[in-house]
């Protein structure tokens, strides 16, 4: 749970004009909400192509793709979250995780925004064991005006494994 | 412990162990066979003599008393019957065992099977009851040390065998107590030899250790050596392998605990021995245990042969590449685009081909083991069993190979328990006494075939569905319209067995269905022939390879699936007035048979409608002994795909055995029928 906080860097010149503590994270969009995944996790990011459907995967689990001879899962970041489901437009990108070194999974976000880098004094850890969502989020990180949802990746693919 | 070292000799061992026990089972049969002697001799030599050098002293003791056991058979002092041979094999397993755990990191080997030691030295001891070692232990003049040994033990007396073992014991708890710690720090300096000092069994088995290093090479400090030495030994010259030979003989022959052995006078030769041993010791520094598993089962010894033929192919796919890209620029016309391509074609072909060899391995590995199974098996049954092999040298993929081994061993059991009779029975039946198990495999096509015949007791089909009825898996009406072959195919049930006691080799009936979901994985098939009183054959079909399987690539809409090749027997038209429905169950006519007929597209696209079924075609597909028609909407043709597995969460989705890249670079599914059946039915 806390291995993607404590995996931090030094960043010299931070926005806020300190120099602090800070992860660097891929942001990308659900809804109307912003959530970050640590940029370690995250292997690259693509465009939708064609996504070929497994007849009886689990109701999250849109389908398979062909990244460069491997196939590679992608599951629908909204199902995830529980967000009402939205067609795939020019927007929507791949985001392909990493979840080993042989295994890596794609989440389906409606748009991908930046890398940035977050103070972890921003962040707000999210108490373990709450209900429902929570089990997918690591913490909230209040910065410049965002909430920003952090993604634990190792607990949303924990049974991929 | 030099790594690189260890990995080639284990390798090495690896090899020759997996001959020896082959060789061994041999040679209880043909016991009178010198150059099959020979060659066990040599094995045990070798591993030795690797294992000396690495300085894995329990290894060099085994192997050491079983070489001390087949020079007594050399010199017809034993005989290699089923008593040595159970001896021999034990000490066989010890050393599989042994080098197993090297394979597996374990540096460190502290305990080894005295019991085993003892027996292997009995059996030398036993056989060699004309020769005398007096003259070795005559010449000793007296003690030349005084040993501190434990109370009780009369150096200058005799010592009985008990007395001895219980010796060693004693040293062996004074050593791991840590008491001898001093002793043994003096005895390691090259010099310092402190002719009081005990020499323990790790001392000595240093010395082993060092017996290559040893030999050509000068020793000067062996002054005590002359005392006990046989004649003929220059003490101050080299000493070669046959001298250093004959010292650990006698040691161990001391060791045996011949009853006139007097021990004080034993240890000096020993000692000697051993200062010289240690002065010319090179001790490599220790590297950290298990600091490198082996790589083992995840390597391959290719031909280079192979490797040249792949280089020169993948060359010709250089060549061709840059014919294309030189067409890319110019402006090509069409059949200098086709010729490129279709030499491309070529080349890929081949270059999968050759590719494909250095995966291959001859099915012998799998055989090997198997003359042992069969031998320790029937021992233990009284049984009298000769087992045959055919067709060892048939090469079938590397991975097959290992995932047919487990299946193979459950049958070849199962030959051996319920198939082949007691000698007696077999005798009254008017059979020979010993019983006939042929294993063998030959290339069919793209397949491999194996089979398993004996000429045993045979199944009763009638008794298979009588049980059948008994364990509630059918009615009696449908248990009786099996034919002789579906009632056979009953064995490979979950659950059924017709062993009436459960014995520990075979009967719980959990056996069969195993080895049947094994061969399934496979893409593989198995037959049961058998005939009352005559025997029972089994056959298993499975393909050369398993990274690529040829497939029928079927679609509907956008999707497209491939149905392994193996179970597809034939296509035709979709009609629906061919079609009944059974008791809810859609069937169609096939040559005065109805068989059960699925819609793909309402399984796996629910709600399609009927109009979409002009068309169609049916797949008919055998699953397991069933046949069964698939409606697709249509067939693509034969592809050969390479099969990868699907993504993560998809894995434990029952009906897909993976998933590959077509021609036009989309994903199709592999299916697996049994699966999809399961799932859907």
């Amino acid at each position: 749970m806390m291995n993607q906080i404590s995996s931090i860097r030094m960043s010299e010149n931070d926005d806020e004009g300190f120099s602090s503590v800070t992860v660097r994270c891929v942001l990308f969009q659900l809804d109307s909400e912003v959530y970050g995944i640590n940029v370690k996790k995250v292997r690259e990011v693509l465009r939708v192509g064609q996504i070929r459907e497994v007849p009886g995967a689990s109701r999250n689990v849109i389908g398979v793709i062909n990244v460069r001879g491997v196939i590679v899962t992608v599951v629908d970041g909204r199902g995830v979250y529980n967000l009402p489901a939205k067609k795939t437009d020019d927007d929507s990108r791949i985001v392909i995780i990493e979840i080993d070194d042989d295994t890596s999974v794609g989440l389906m976000v409606d748009r991908v925004i930046e890398v940035k880098d977050i103070p972890e004094s921003c962040v707000d850890l999210m108490a373990e064991n709450r209900e429902g969502r929570s089990a997918y989020i690591q913490g909230v990180a209040h910065y410049q005006d965002n909430v920003i949802v952090l993604v634990d990746t190792d607990v949303m693919f924990s049974n991929a494994r | 412990m030099d790594e690189e070292i260890l990995q080639d000799f284990l390798v090495e061992a690896t090899e020759l162990l997996d001959q020896l026990n082959e060789q061994l089972v041999d040679l209880e049969n043909a016991p009178d066979d010198v150059n099959l002697l020979n060659t066990i001799f040599r094995g045990f030599h070798t591993v030795k003599g690797g294992a000396g050098f690495l300085g894995v002293s329990p290894l060099v003791e085994v192997c050491h008393r079983a070489e001390n056991v087949f020079d007594k058979i050399r010199n017809q002092d034993v005989a290699y019957d089923a008593e040595v041979a159970d001896v021999i094999l034990r000490a066989f397993d010890q050393i599989s065992r042994i080098v197993n755990e090297l394979n597996d990191g374990v540096r460190d080997f502290d305990e080894i099977d005295h019991l085993l030691l003892s027996e292997l030295d009995a059996i030398v001891k036993g056989g060699s009851q004309e020769a005398s070692f007096e003259p070795v232990l005559s010449e000793a003049s007296g003690p030349v040390v005084s040993l501190s040994l434990p109370e009780g033990v009369d150096p200058d007396g005799e010592i009985s065998d008990d007395e001895f073992e219980a010796l060693l014991n004693q040293r062996d708890e004074l050593i791991e107590g840590g008491k001898l710690s001093q002793t043994e720090v003096k005895l390691q300096l090259p010099e310092g030899v402190d002719p009081d000092g005990e020499i323990s069994d790790d001392e000595f088995e240093a010395l082993l250790n060092q017996r290559d290093q040893l030999a050509g090479a000068d020793v000067k400090a062996v002054p005590e050596a002359r005392l006990q030495l046989p004649s003929g030994v220059d003490p101050d010259g080299e000493i070669s392998d046959d001298e250093f030979e004959a010292l650990l003989n006698q040691r161990d022959q001391l060791l045996g605990g011949e009853s006139n052995a007097k021990v004080p006078d034993a240890e000096p030769v020993l000692k000697a021995a051993k200062s010289a041993v240690v002065a010319k010791k090179a001790t490599p520094p220790p590297s950290s245990p298990a600091n490198s598993k082996a790589a083992g089962e995840s390597t391959v010894r290719v031909d280079t042969r192979h490797l040249d033929a792949i280089m020169n192919l993948v060359g010709e796919l250089v060549l061709v590449r840059n014919r294309l890209l030189t067409l890319r620029s110019a402006e090509a016309s069409l059949e200098d685009i086709s010729n490129a391509v279709g030499n491309l074609d070529h080349v890929t072909t081949d270059l999968q081909a050759s590719v494909m060899k250095t995966r291959m391995q001859p099915v012998k590995k799998v055989f090997g083991r198997f003359p042992r199974v069969v031998r320790d098996l029937a021992r233990k049954l009284g049984k009298d069993i000769d087992l045959e092999l055919v067709g060892e040298e048939t090469d079938l993929d590397k991975g097959l190979v290992e995932a047919l081994a487990d299946p193979l061993v459950h049958l070849v059991r199962n030959s051996v328990d319920h198939g082949i009779e007691m000698p007696s029975v077999r005798e009254e039946a008017g059979k020979p006494k010993t019983g006939r198990i042929v294993l063998a495999a030959e290339q069919e096509g793209d397949h491999i075939l194996l089979s398993i015949t004996d000429d045993g007791k045979g199944m009763d089909p009638d008794l298979l569905r009588r049980k059948a009825v008994e364990k509630g898996m059918m009615d009696e009406a449908s248990a009786n319209q099996l034919d002789d072959k579906q009632a056979f195919m009953l064995i490979m049930g979950a659950g059924f067995s017709t062993a009436e006691q459960v014995s520990d080799l075979s009967g719980r009936g959990v056996g069969m269905d195993v080895v049947k979901n094994m061969i399934t994985k496979l893409n593989g098939s198995i037959d049961i022939d058998s005939a009352l009183g005559q025997g029972t054959r089994i056959r298993i079909r499975v393909p050369l390879t398993l990274a690529i399987l040829p497939t029928l690539m079927v679609s509907f809409g956008r999707d497209s699936y491939a149905i392994p090749l193996t179970s597809v027997q034939e296509i035709f038209d979709y009609d629906a007035n061919k079609t009944n429905t059974i008791d809810g169950q859609t069937m169609v006519r096939l040559r005065k048979k109805s068989l059960p007929l699925f819609f793909l597209t309402e399984w796996l696209r629910p709600g399609c409608t009927d109009e979409q079924r002009k068309g169609d075609k049916i797949v008919i597909v055998s699953i397991g002994n069933q046949r069964v028609g698939l409606v697709v909407e249509q067939v693509n043709g034969q592809e050969e795909v390479v099969i990868k597995p699907l993504g993560v969460m998809l894995q434990n989705i029952q009906g897909y055995a993976g998933a590959t890249i077509t021609g036009n670079g989309n994903i199709a599914l592999i299916l697996d029928l049994p699966g999809l059946i399961e799932r859907f039915k």
